[in-house]
């Protein structure tokens, strides 16, 4: 067997699971946040696309600089919609099964909508463009030129967050409120606020996603369903509430993807998500990496 | 052993009481949990309320604090801090007017640090410096959290979570300081280390609201106590003569 083919495939899967990191991060930090399960969050990863195709066909921009368009608009419209739909929703809740159920529900309306308006706005055709799509030649191997840049903008775009999260109160305070929601509130955090600033981020970070992955591929109105479920497979992988576990877990699941498919067929990538999606609910149902996991042989908190 | 009032510590009310609540009925979905429930804290006590599992001394805790999650519902009544009312304000509004709780399970935040736990509770502190004088003072009383700030929270032991939890909840400055069960699941030597740790805060300046099934230690500490039974309160007391009483030596203290 080919081993430099094989290091070939596995580093185009990272490449691939960069992004997959990125949209897991934000539906994570809705999900582990709130469970709010939101299955319209990849309608926000098509948005971001034709945000960018838009400014980048019509306008001219160049579209790494439309970045800086689509997530801050996604992020306020993402501050708006949890304010409309899921605010009140959160202080109704009496149970976290009902929230999750009613989420849900309310969610999947949105996922319609959102479609609709994207099919009245920019019509079912396929829409593309084309952006650094020549060869780049690194350490031997050949990989599109505009997959590279997507990746160092995701990895860099994570890096942010994690400094957002990690360094800074208001971050610890998102931590804080994914570990211990009643602690949390016992600290005076207002938690209205945090989630609503989380669903922002977090859609804001699909649009991000949605404007790179625009320059590797077509855009439809319904690109947005697959990525959702992808990142779902993230999320769970890595571990709910465990944003180290989704970068992880969105690096491994696009390695797994790509070797999977090299030594399969293309038709079966969504095979091989959900295959590993079953296996870590069977072997380790808390996901690799979350640090709430209960560890053997320690009791639960009394 | 003295019981019951520290010296220097007065029990009158001549401030008026710190915390008032009257005629309080909660209930869960349909089900009442505190009957037309009437007490006060005064500013500057540690008041034990004492009771059996079940006797409604956390669901207390939870309507002071603003927790109405889930099912727990206030009916009637009224609670007042200092003659302003608390009622129907959420967790933050009342942790900013200066009651901090530690509640039942330490609710801390295992995969931060503790350094990272105590900031949090110094959240509502935006000064910095303010932040910072809070700190230096909670590792002044609880230095074994200094020697740990690194650690990650779920890591230690039952012992120090629980200190790590008060210490967060001093993080707040408060005025009055509630603890669930604080001695709860810990060995005796711990036990007794919580018990002496609420009496320096206590000589802090800090006013003690101390719920406790460990009756004995939680009355010889209190200058005052309330025994709750069944969501009604029915003795009430100084604490040396609640512990003298004879319904609490048969029912709590196996006498």
């Amino acid at each position: 067997m080919n081993v430099a083919l094989l290091l070939d495939v596995a580093a185009g899967g990272l490449l691939m699971g960069g992004l997959y990191a990125l949209i897991a991060v934000g539906l994570n930090l809705q999900y582990g946040l709130m469970r709010v399960l939101n299955v319209a969050h990849g309608e926000f990863l098509m948005i971001g696309g034709y945000l960018t195709y838009m400014l980048h066909v019509h306008l001219g921009v160049n579209p790494l600089v439309s970045i800086l368009v689509s997530g801050p608009v996604v992020f306020a419209g993402g501050m708006g919609i949890h304010a409309l739909l899921f605010r009140g929703l959160l202080r109704l809740k009496r149970t976290q099964e009902e929230l999750e159920a009613n989420s849900l529900l309310i969610s999947f309306g949105l996922l319609f909508i959102l479609q609709n308006a994207a099919l009245l706005l920019w019509s079912a055709d396929i829409k593309g463009y084309q952006y650094l799509d020549r060869p780049l030649h690194v350490l031997g191997a050949v990989f599109p030129t505009n997959r590279v840049v997507a990746f160092g903008v995701a990895a860099m775009v994570t890096a942010l967050l994690f400094v957002f999260l990690k360094g800074t109160l208001a971050g610890t305070t998102v931590r804080a409120l994914m570990q211990d929601p009643v602690g949390a509130r016992l600290m005076g955090v207002k938690v209205p606020r945090v989630h609503g600033l989380c669903f922002g981020l977090g859609v804001g970070l699909a649009a991000v996603t949605g404007s790179l992955v625009s320059m590797l591929f077509e855009l439809t109105p319904f690109i947005g369903l697959p990525y959702t479920i992808t990142a779902l497979v993230v999320v769970i992988l890595g571990g709910l509430g465990s944003v180290t576990g989704s970068l992880l877990g969105g690096l491994i699941l696009g390695v797994l993807e790509s070797l999977g498919v090299h030594f399969t067929a293309p038709d079966l990538r969504m095979v091989i998500s959900y295959g590993v999606l079953a296996l870590i609910l069977v072997l380790r149902p808390y996901g690799l990496f979350n640090p709430l996991a209960p560890r053997p042989g320690q009791a639960s908190q009394a | 052993m003295s019981v019951g009032v520290a010296a220097g510590q007065p029990l009158t009310d001549s401030a008026g009481p710190l915390l008032e609540v009257g005629g309080l009925q909660a209930e869960y979905g349909d089900i009442p949990v505190l009957w037309d429930l009437s007490l006060t804290v005064r500013a500057g006590e540690i008041l034990a309320l004492v009771g059996a599992n079940g006797a409604g001394k956390t669901t207390l805790l939870r309507v002071l604090s603003g927790l109405l999650e889930g099912f727990l519902k206030v009916r009637r009544g009224t609670i007042r801090l200092r003659g302003q009312a608390l009622k129907g304000l959420d967790p933050a509004e009342i942790v900013a007017r200066g009651i901090a709780h530690v509640p039942e399970g330490r609710h801390l935040f295992p995969g931060l640090t503790v350094l990272e736990n105590l900031k949090l509770g110094g959240y509502m502190r935006l000064a910095r410096a303010d932040r910072r004088a809070s700190l230096e003072q909670v590792f002044e009383t609880l230095p074994l959290l200094r020697d740990r700030w690194r650690q990650l929270a779920g890591t230690l032991s039952g012992g120090e979570q629980q200190l790590l939890a008060i210490g967060r909840a001093l993080m707040q400055r408060p005025t009055l300081l509630m603890l669930d069960e604080p001695s709860l699941g810990l060995a005796p030597r711990l036990v007794a280390m919580v018990f002496e740790l609420v009496g320096r805060i206590r000589a802090g300046g800090v006013t003690v609201l101390l719920v406790e099934q460990n009756v004995r230690q939680a009355l010889a500490l209190a200058d005052r106590g309330y025994v709750l039974e069944a969501g009604r309160i029915v003795l009430e007391g100084r604490g040396g003569e609640l512990l003298e009483h004879p319904k609490v030596k048969r029912a709590y203290l196996g006498l």
